[in-house]
């Protein structure tokens, strides 16, 4: 059969009752996951994992998938409306989607994040469908290496997150930090926990993006509390004008394309993809120096990224049965408990299941943007509300997710030294971003390095050696070098 | 490791705990039973996904088809390699709506952290659901047999390769096991998760990978993977696995089961351990769960009341040994 049969066969899986109603349910639930702190995707997946029980598989898998990218949809909402990423992929969406919104333009930036994230959402479904092998091999030739050189770009291009370069790096040290933080990724040996059993797995996203985000934002504001007027949204900011879209359409196809290649590679997800995304928009884009200050750009190629890596996670899972993400996983795990064995004979053996699976994701993307138009003015409209009601919301939204990530108190308390952390980074300016970055990339830098040596026999070498690793060695090189050369280039011409 | 109980001296000397008095006779038959109220957690320490989550997923299932009237939750508090899960249960003694999942990092991460043992403090249940490892190489590579791999190994002294899971997990202490019965010295590489390491193995980074039945003859039957040998006593009767010999007919004496069981909290009422030893060990004898072991090439021998707390020590001494070995041990 061809592929485009094939594909046929799954539309007709999918647009039955049952299939439209239980893709419609995984994409709303994921919506709603994934506006929520602390929960993410893949913990709403996993919640719902048993009541799926009594279905087809084929419609449980389409169901959770829905969940999975329903989940990167749905983080936009409070990355843009109050600063709070949900989960690290939401970072860069939080940067100048939030800036967006206190000028009044939270609608534009949710539309165009909504449209950027379907776009990407079905190109990257157009690549599952068609060249999940090539990519799926392809995937396979990064590995140690060449994570590495991608984590140590995505550390060292923290430092051009702020307006100085210098207060950017530190934040991302202190990032580097706190990631040390755990057992020995190696060797197992506790470093810095202070025989305290909750620290011997290292300290978690969520709680620290929660307090420095969250939290912080509000202390802050408490010190400002008489002089913060409502942001004034005027209904007709609301919704994205052409000259919006003619101005992302570029930003997301280059966003959706780094994303799909990031998220095809098993040790590397959505946020890496959403920074790489939005490291090379601010290259390309014509007014760099609004980037940080409310580009709707930086938002579309970051939102366009993640959703296209989240579906790019589904190309080592469906080919090669390897999870490019958590939440592939939980699928994974969700196709072993309805007894299906996944692995590289999969799209042989269950190819009604997968290409189900494929073609829901097509539907699923489409019920996304349904559901996101109208309800982005609407949302946006939220922020009307003066910001001495809608502080004690943020707060008790953050300290609920921080404990439902875990159902751990410890992690709220975590989180409130956290808060009080990022209220001294902003009143001290220091960016946030670096900081929460780095602790995501970090585990992959370190781990990655150590890989390497390990498989190099110590030699280092083995990064020149491999093609892909030598190229991504030059980008590094050259994005460390430039900023330089352009700095002396500017200082000779100013002497 | 998976030798019977050696005597019955043994057993009562290992036999501290209040529901093995129970033990001397045949449990399911004479000890009082009690059902629990209400609905029970069942906690598991992996995230959605990992083997035990899935395994206490399926077992919870089919208990609740028929066999178990209370509402059974299966809940994941990860963290802290399992810590959050046992600490947890630690923390609820004699409460009859709670279980815990044993799985090998209930065992080794009070031994890495020098922490009080797990398995000395809560109530066994049952162990119900084992598994083997088959170590796969490249279907190109140098390597056809177990013996050509641990050659390799003596010739060139850490310079065969082996990518597995986290340190101190599965992976690293089979390796650990073949390293010490062939006397070689390899290099283990260990990762953030199994399939972490797959991926390693697949882009021809390595020589060798542990895999799990499963995993391995997907990736065996897709030609993306040769097996060289299985750790267990005897070979798989599958026509998959029927051709693959065990480490020992190669001449290195090791054998590995991963493992999986249940336990109460501290002080659970022996009549209420009684009852869900007889309700695991019945679900365990359902054709659906006789399926799912099957297909998933696992095993599913049965430990209950009377040999469940020896097997775990037993357990409990050989990770410590191992762990000793690899040098994480701390107590």
């Amino acid at each position: 059969m061809t592929i485009l049969e094939l594909l046929g066969q799954g539309f007709a899986t999918v647009l039955t009752p049952a299939g439209l109603g239980f893709v419609f349910l995984g994409v709303l639930i994921g919506q709603i996951v994934g506006a929520l702190p602390g929960i993410g995707p893949a913990a709403g997946m996993a919640l719902l994992l048993p009541l799926t029980f009594g279905l087809d598989p084929a419609i449980a898998i389409m169901m959770l998938a829905g969940i999975m990218y329903g989940g990167q949809y749905g983080g936009t909402l409070t990355s843009v409306l109050i600063n709070v990423p949900g989960e690290a992929s939401g970072v860069m969406t939080a940067v100048d989607g939030h800036k967006l919104a206190r000028a009044g333009r939270a609608g534009t930036a949710l539309s165009i994040a909504a449209i950027g994230s379907f776009i990407a959402g079905i190109g990257a479904v157009i690549a599952v469908a068609f060249i999940t092998p090539t990519l799926s091999d392809f995937a396979l030739r990064f590995n140690a290496p060449e994570y590495f050189l991608l984590a140590l770009l995505g550390v060292t291009a923290t430092a051009s997150l702020g307006a100085s370069p210098v207060r950017a790096l530190m934040a991302g040290v202190l990032g580097l930090m706190i990631a040390l933080v755990g057992a020995d990724p190696l060797s197992g040996a506790p470093r810095l926990t202070f025989d305290q059993p909750a620290l011997f797995e290292g300290i978690d996203f969520i709680p620290v993006a929660i307090g420095i985000f969250g939290i912080g934002e509000v202390l802050a504001s408490l010190e400002r509390a008489q002089a913060i007027a409502p942001i004034r949204t005027r209904f007709r900011d609301m919704l994205p004008k052409m000259s919006d879209w003619v101005a992302t359409r570029a930003a997301i196809l280059r966003g959706g394309i780094i994303g799909l290649f990031v998220g095809i590679m098993p040790g590397a997800g959505a946020s890496v993809a959403s920074l790489l995304a939005y490291l090379t928009e601010r290259k390309f884009s014509r007014h760099p120096e609004r980037f940080g200050r409310g580009a709707l750009d930086g938002v579309a190629a970051a939102e366009a990224a993640n959703n296209a890596a989240s579906h790019g996670a589904m190309i080592p899972m469906l080919a090669l049965g390897i999870p490019g993400s958590a939440s592939t996983a939980v699928l994974l795990a969700a196709l072993i408990l309805h007894g299906v064995r996944p692995g590289p004979m999969l799209m042989q053996q269950e190819s009604t299941l997968v290409w189900g699976l494929i073609a829901s994701m097509f539907v699923g993307n489409l019920f996304l943007l349904i559901i996101n138009l109208p309800l982005a003015p609407l949302f946006a409209a939220l922020l009307r509300v003066p910001y001495v009601y809608l502080a004690p919301g943020i707060l008790a939204l953050s300290l609920v997710g921080a404990y439902a990530a875990t159902l751990d108190l410890g992690t709220v308390w975590m989180c409130i030294v956290f808060g009080v952390l990022g209220w001294l980074m902003i009143k001290f300016d220091i960016p946030r971003p670096p900081l929460v970055l780095a602790l995501v990339l970090a585990p992959m830098l370190e781990m990655s390095l150590r890989q390497s040596l390990l498989l190099s026999f110590g030699s280092l070498s083995i990064f020149v050696e491999r093609p892909i690793s030598a190229v991504l060695l030059m980008v590094v090189l050259l994005s460390l070098a430039l900023p330089i050369l352009g700095a002396l280039k500017r200082s000779r011409a100013g002497s | 490791m998976t030798t019977r109980i050696r005597s019955a001296g043994a057993l009562a000397f290992t036999c501290a705990l209040s529901w093995t008095l129970a033990a001397t006779v045949p449990a399911s038959a004479q000890t009082e039973m009690r059902a629990p109220k209400g609905p029970v957690e069942i906690t598991v320490g992996s995230g959605a996904g990992g083997s035990p989550d899935v395994i206490m997923r399926t077992i919870a299932k089919i208990m609740n088809d028929g066999l178990v009237e209370n509402p059974i939750v299966v809940q994941n508090r990860t963290g802290g390699g399992h810590s959050n899960a046992y600490n947890y249960v630690l923390g609820k003694k004699g409460d009859e709506n709670v279980l815990l999942t044993l799985a090998s990092p209930v065992f080794t991460t009070p031994i890495v952290q020098g922490t009080p043992s797990v398995i000395d403090q809560v109530t066994p249940i049952a162990g119900f659901v084992q598994s083997e490892l088959v170590l796969l190489t490249n279907p190109d590579g140098k390597f056809n047999t177990l013996e050509e791999f641990v050659a390799a190994a003596e010739a060139q002294p850490g310079r065969v390769r082996i990518a597995g899971g986290a340190s101190g997990g599965n992976d690293h202490l089979a390796t650990a096991l073949v390293e010490q019965a062939a006397d070689i010295k390899l290099t283990y590489i260990p990762h953030e998760s199994g399939s972490a390491a797959q991926a390693t193995f697949l882009g021809g980074n390595v020589e060798g990978h542990f895999a799990t039945l499963a995993e391995g003859l997907a990736l065996i039957e897709s030609g993306k993977a040769k097996p060289l040998a299985i750790l267990s006593e005897k070979r798989r009767t599958e026509p998959g696995y029927k051709d693959v010999p065990t480490a020992k007919e190669q001449g290195v004496d090791v054998v590995y089961l991963q493992f999986w069981g249940v336990a109460g909290p501290p002080g659970l009422d022996p009549a209420v351990a009684a009852w869900w030893a007889d309700k695991f060990q019945k679900a365990t004898e359902t054709q659906a769960w006789k399926d799912i072991i099957a297909k998933n090439l696992q095993q599913s021998t049965f430990y209950g009341l009377d040999d469940a707390g020896a097997y775990f020590k037993r357990e409990q001494d050989t990770f410590r040994r191992l762990l000793t070995s690899v040098g994480l041990a701390k107590n």
